[in-house]
């Protein structure tokens, strides 16, 4: 039977009825075994099914296998417990057959540390390999007075209960002797190779379906360590308020994680604002409480602003990778952010009415955005360019030199994603200067407005039904139901014309 | 009173060599209606010349790790704007316009054509 682990309560939730052996054990691996707990799981199943009177043994030390053709013992490794530490030579055979369910590097070094004997380096061996010596110790440990336990690949040996196994020898034994014995005892015929081989497939099947299972959850139990780390990081720096609404993806720097944190509360008070802005619109307040309100909002902007500014020192990829933004933003992302030139062209068609000096006001902003816009964005080819001179001509000598000079030019990043944001502040300060105040409340709204719903468009992607992807028709549909989103904030903008 | 560049180049002494940093600033500023000194290193004196050319205009540009008394100069540009990144500083009709945030800024906020226009740099 599959060792006793520590992972009790597992086992409890997954077999009610079964009654886990007392601590006689000490499980020294205290440590997670989360393959040892799906082990546990698949060997107790079949165990139960098998032995409905075997729960009753305090100990786990059976090897219950009563037939060589139940489909996934043999593919379980056999551990010989060994009482002593040293006397692995007695036991040498039967510990060779401790499978590694992996079979790979990474997942022995793994285990290896945790376990005796895995850890006095037994050969890795193929799977089949470990099968059929596997099957080879069942018949010779007929007659080794030892205990066999049933153990999960990473398993810990529970070597400190070793003492009480021996107590135990005698009936597990006889059971295992009655398990093999049927196959051990009569000729091995053709009908029992058969069933030996697919008994083998099915061994390895399971095997491979395992490896993949206990790969996924380790890789989503170090994203969840990680996760952890980021979210205790930020709480101490008393930045989150509770419940994070921040999709973390892998491993933030700090610089980032508390820009993202930020930018979360920053997006909270944009909803504020944009809701007083419609307010304000809608009820039709003096000019100068509107103006109040508009200047409100554009401090709101030159505070995200001031943050990125913040935030690019300490992680400029963060920024002008746009890890900080949703990903349909990010897809049209210039520079670390929106380019102000397309938000111009968006608002020139929104803002109707508009005075003539108006319309040339913010066609010549339309104008000076792109000039500069070009020129930033000629420079930062510029940087590629020498960038990519200074890594690939780095030689084995210089290489170091080289790698050096690379990052003094990664340094003027920070400088260009500076830029662009300062360009983007004084295009919305010249908006806010040429419109009038009403104007200037639409307008805002109006880019607030774009951005939630740019942000939305990437949720309802994410949400998208995946039969989309095969027929064309489900794309339409998905077309239809982004269109149902988009025409009552339209009928907003038409009450404040 | 209208003011030239012209009238700078009359106050200063005539000299072959300037050998103060600010006067040669100065003096190399008031030369030519749009002058921009840069270091041919820098990423963002770079960007300001592209902006330049792509406005039509034609800058004078002085890359300070190539002129004489060329590290002075920078430093006197350092302590001219307060910052610790002396380039780019650009002059337009002699007058100080700012470093890279004064340019954009004034671009945008539409007071750098009109200077430009002034300066004789720039035609409509």
């Amino acid at each position: 039977m599959a060792s006793h682990h520590h992972h009790q309560q597992l086992q409890y939730s997954v077999f009610p009825g079964y009654n886990p052996p007392n601590t006689g054990y000490i499980n020294q691996e205290g440590s997670s075994y989360d393959f040892g707990e799906l082990e546990q799981a698949i060997a107790l199943q079949g165990y139960n099914k098998a032995h409905g009177d075997e729960n009753k043994l305090p100990l786990y030390t059976t090897v219950p296998r009563p037939a060589a053709t139940l489909d996934m013992f043999p593919s379980w490794p056999m551990r010989v417990h060994q009482t002593p530490r040293a006397s692995n030579s007695s036991t040498d055979s039967g510990s060779a057959v401790h499978v590694a369910i992996a079979n790979t590097p990474e997942m022995h070094s793994h285990i290896e540390p945790e376990s005796p004997i895995s850890g006095n380096g037994y050969s890795r061996k193929t799977s089949s390999e470990q099968h059929q010596q596997m099957l080879r110790q069942q018949l010779q440990h007929l007659h080794i007075p030892e205990q066999l336990e049933m153990e999960s690949e990473g398993g810990s040996p529970v070597t400190t209960g070793g003492s009480s196994h021996s107590q135990q020898t005698p009936k597990p034994f006889s059971e295992k002797r009655k398990g093999i014995g049927s196959t051990s005892e009569k000729p091995v015929d053709t009908k029992t190779q058969r069933r030996l081989a697919q008994n083998r497939e099915a061994a390895r099947k399971s095997r491979l379906r395992k490896k993949a299972y206990v790969q996924q959850l380790e890789s989503s139990r170090i994203k969840l360590a990680q996760l952890e780390q980021d979210l205790q990081r930020a709480r101490s720096q008393g930045l989150l308020v509770g419940g994070s609404g921040v999709s973390v993806g892998g491993s933030l720097s700090s610089g980032a994680a508390i820009f993202d944190m930020e930018y979360v509360r920053w997006l909270d008070n944009d909803q504020r604002h944009m809701s007083e802005l419609r307010k304000g619109l809608q009820s039709h307040l003096s000019d100068n409480d509107l103006r109040v309100i508009v200047d409100n909002f554009v401090a709101h902007y030159d505070e995200i602003f001031r943050l990125k500014a913040v935030a690019a020192k300490s992680d400029v990829f963060h920024l002008i990778t746009g890890m900080w933004t949703t990903p349909a933003e990010r897809c049209f992302l210039w520079m670390g952010g929106f380019r102000p030139s397309e938000l111009i062209k968006m608002l020139i068609i929104q803002l109707d009415p508009l005075t003539e000096q108006q319309v040339v006001g913010l066609y010549s902003l339309q104008q000076s955005s792109q000039q500069a816009e070009e020129a930033l964005s000629q420079g930062l080819d510029q940087l590629h360019q020498s960038m990519v001179e200074t890594i690939a001509l780095g030689s084995v000598n210089d290489g170091v030199h080289h790698m050096a000079v690379a990052l003094g030019k990664l340094t003027n990043l920070e400088g260009f994603v500076r830029q662009a944001d300062n360009l983007r502040q004084q295009t919305l300060h010249q908006l806010h200067r040429i419109l009038t105040v009403r104007q200037a409340a639409k307008c805002f709204l109006v880019i607030s407005e774009y951005y939630g719903r740019l942000r939305a468009l990437s949720t309802l992607w994410a949400s998208r039904p995946r039969e989309a992807l095969i027929g064309d028709e489900d794309l339409c549909q998905t077309t239809t139901d982004l269109q149902m989103v988009q025409p009552p904030s339209q009928i907003h903008f038409s009450n404040f014309g | 009173m209208h003011y030239q560049t012209e009238s700078w180049g009359s106050y200063l002494p005539p000299p072959t060599t300037v050998n103060d940093p600010f006067r040669r600033i100065e003096r190399l500023a008031a030369e030519n209606a749009v002058v921009i000194f840069s270091l041919s290193s820098c990423c963002m004196c770079h960007v300001i010349k592209r902006l330049f050319c792509g406005m039509g205009v034609n800058p004078t540009v002085y890359e300070l790790d190539q002129q004489p008394l060329g590290k002075e100069m920078e430093k006197a540009l350092m302590r001219l704007m307060a910052t610790t990144s002396p380039v780019p500083v650009v002059f337009v009709g002699g007058k100080l316009v700012g470093a890279m945030d004064r340019v954009m800024a004034s671009h945008i906020n539409g007071t750098l054509v009109p200077l430009l226009k002034e300066a004789g740099a720039l035609w409509l």
